[in-house]
């Protein structure tokens, strides 16, 4: 398990409670889950997105994440339309694990309200919640 | 039962290499090192791996009575259990069995080690000691025999995987004289240098240990128990030895995924507080040839050979390494839509998976070419009526519903019955 120190939590991304980020890029929002979430849940065996063009609003499920250990839901943290799956994925789960904000990100959507990422932690913030947890 | 946090001897060891710790039972316990489960996992296949299980009770029954007593509690026939001709268990021997409670459910599953003619090592789960020396103490005759509860007194470490042989022999004294024949579920040594058993198996240092050939994750090794003060020097020793044959540390979860596949129940979760028929491990029940009865009286037998009406127990395979969860819980649909029973264990063995719908392992010798398996999700369903093996059923938890076979084994290719001349070629 890493140490808090040893977190890797970029500071241009925001974070939800369920542990997601998201991060900015022209319209359109990337999402994927923080080192804390792939650390946590272990070796990613399998990941389920949601089909392009699906609406969702926050906080809806909008796919699965299956490790060695568990199979845990994956919450929208901005709601809007899935623009974009990491289709990677479907071969190589364990990029989540690898490279958790980067070639291990999840989905792209176009949010709804552009706004709601403000709404979001920063990395201050999330660091603040883990060190409670 | 007390609420506070236990820790092996390893637990420090344990953080230090940034495993990711998990309650199991009343211990604080490695699920998985900075490998992961998968690598963990495969480790053990392929090369070897090493468990802290320090965490399982111990329990040493000795005495004129002694016999007697695990007669009396425990399922198997002391008297016809080793081998195919039946014999009785002698020093040097050890048999898989469950205690039973007289309406015939599961109090716990467990190893008995028979060391010499009055005394045996009884090794059960963690946290068990004081409930089966209770048991035992129940039903011995007035100070017949003495049951001395060795939990958290006794180290144990499991080595397990193909490579565990030649791993283990970097560390041992005198391996020429140990690795000799030492069949499946026997054993050499003792960890306690007071007794003269100690002798027969010495690591470089002088440490005694006793070791026996069992483990529970299907493929081939050794459970190693030396005294508590020399298990973490033990340990260090044999990780080190076992460096350049891929031998890693591994954690809770790759030991259920691994015991899984291999058709072994992880007790009070597949085996527990129902009665122990009807499953796939019968076989730890002293049956007569017609199995019209068993061939000694045992606690619980009675109650087992009046059971009618007991639910079925069966492994099956899936379709691809998606699991659903048990704990949810998850629940098991026949085809007609009914609602047939429940899930008991759950779990990915990473070294498996289907090539025109049969089940292949990374070790298989006859493995498609360009094998390379993702895993199956496998596991237990109980279920209220009898199926058929190839049977399909649904199993469905708050996420998903997946379909799954029944089967009758899971991962082919297991090294666990294997002699033990194969592996330090």
């Amino acid at each position: 398990m890493k140490e808090i120190h040893e977190l890797d939590l970029p500071d241009d991304v925001r974070y939800a409670e369920d542990h997601e980020w998201v991060r900015s890029e022209g319209s359109k929002l990337v999402v994927g889950i923080s080192d804390y979430a792939q650390d946590q849940l272990g070796d990613i065996v399998f990941v389920e997105l949601p089909e392009v063009g699906a609406k969702l609003s926050k906080g809806e499920a909008f796919g699965t994440v299956e490790s060695v250990k568990a199979v845990s839901e994956l919450y929208m943290p901005v709601g809007g339309t899935i623009a974009a799956i990491n289709g990677k994925l479907e071969e190589s789960p364990e990029l989540v694990n690898n490279q958790p904000y980067g070639q291990g990100w999840m989905v792209e959507v176009q949010p709804g309200d552009p706004k709601e990422i403000d709404a979001l932690m920063t990395q201050q913030a999330y660091l603040e919640m883990l060190k409670g947890l | 039962m007390n609420d506070a946090v236990k820790m092996t001897r390893l637990h420090q060891w344990h953080v230090q290499q940034g495993a990711n710790m998990a309650r199991f039972g009343q211990y604080d316990m490695p699920l998985w090192y900075r490998a992961g489960a998968k690598n963990e996992h495969l480790a053990v296949i392929t090369a070897s791996g090493l468990f802290d299980t320090s965490h399982m009770s111990s329990i040493m029954v000795r005495g004129a009575d002694a016999r007697r007593l695990l007669q009396r509690c425990f399922s198997k026939d002391l008297h016809r259990c080793i081998g195919r001709q039946q014999e009785p268990l002698m020093a040097g021997r050890s048999v898989y069995g469950v205690f039973l409670a007289e309406k015939g459910d599961v109090i716990d599953d467990a190893i008995v080690f028979q060391i010499d003619d009055a005394a045996y090592l009884v090794v059960v789960n963690a946290g068990m000691g004081p409930e089966i020396s209770a048991h035992l103490r129940s039903h011995s005759n007035s100070g017949g025999a003495d049951i001395s509860d060795l939990t958290d007194a006794l180290g144990k470490l499991d080595l397990q995987g193909p490579a565990s042989a030649k791993i283990l022999g970097r560390v041992l004294a005198d391996p020429a004289s140990v690795l000799t024949e030492l069949p499946y579920f026997s054993f050499t040594g003792h960890f306690d240098p007071a007794s003269p058993l100690s002798d027969s198996v010495k690591l470089v240092d002088g440490t005694p240990i006793l070791l026996s050939r069992t483990g529970y994750t299907g493929e081939f090794g050794f459970e190693i128990f030396v005294e508590p003060e020399q298990f973490t020097q033990v340990w260090e020793r044999i990780l080190a030895a076992g460096q350049d044959h891929g031998l890693l540390p591994c954690g809770l979860a790759a030991r259920d995924s691994l015991r899984a596949g291999a058709v072994l129940p992880l007790s009070h979760q597949d085996i527990g507080p129902w009665p122990f028929i009807r499953n796939p491990w019968e076989f730890a029940l002293p049956y007569t040839v017609d199995r019209s009865g068993f061939t000694k009286q045992f606690v619980g037998a009675d109650a087992l050979l009046s059971q009618k009406d007991s639910p079925y127990t069966y492994p099956f395979a899936g379709s691809d390494l998606r699991k659903v969860t048990a704990q949810d819980p998850a629940s098991v649909f026949y085809s007609s839509g009914d609602a047939i029973g429940t899930v008991l264990t759950c779990a990915t063995d990473m070294a498996i998976g289907r090539s025109d719908g049969n089940i292949f392992s990374i070790a298989s010798p006859d493995k498609p070419a360009g094998f390379q398996p993702r895993g199956l999700c496998c596991g237990f369903v109980r279920v209220d009526r009898p199926l058929q093996p190839g049977t399909t059923v649904r199993l469905k938890d708050n996420r998903r519903s997946i379909e799954v076979e029944i089967v009758t084994d899971i991962r082919p290719a297991r090294t666990a019955r294997m002699a033990l001349a194969q592996f330090l070629t």
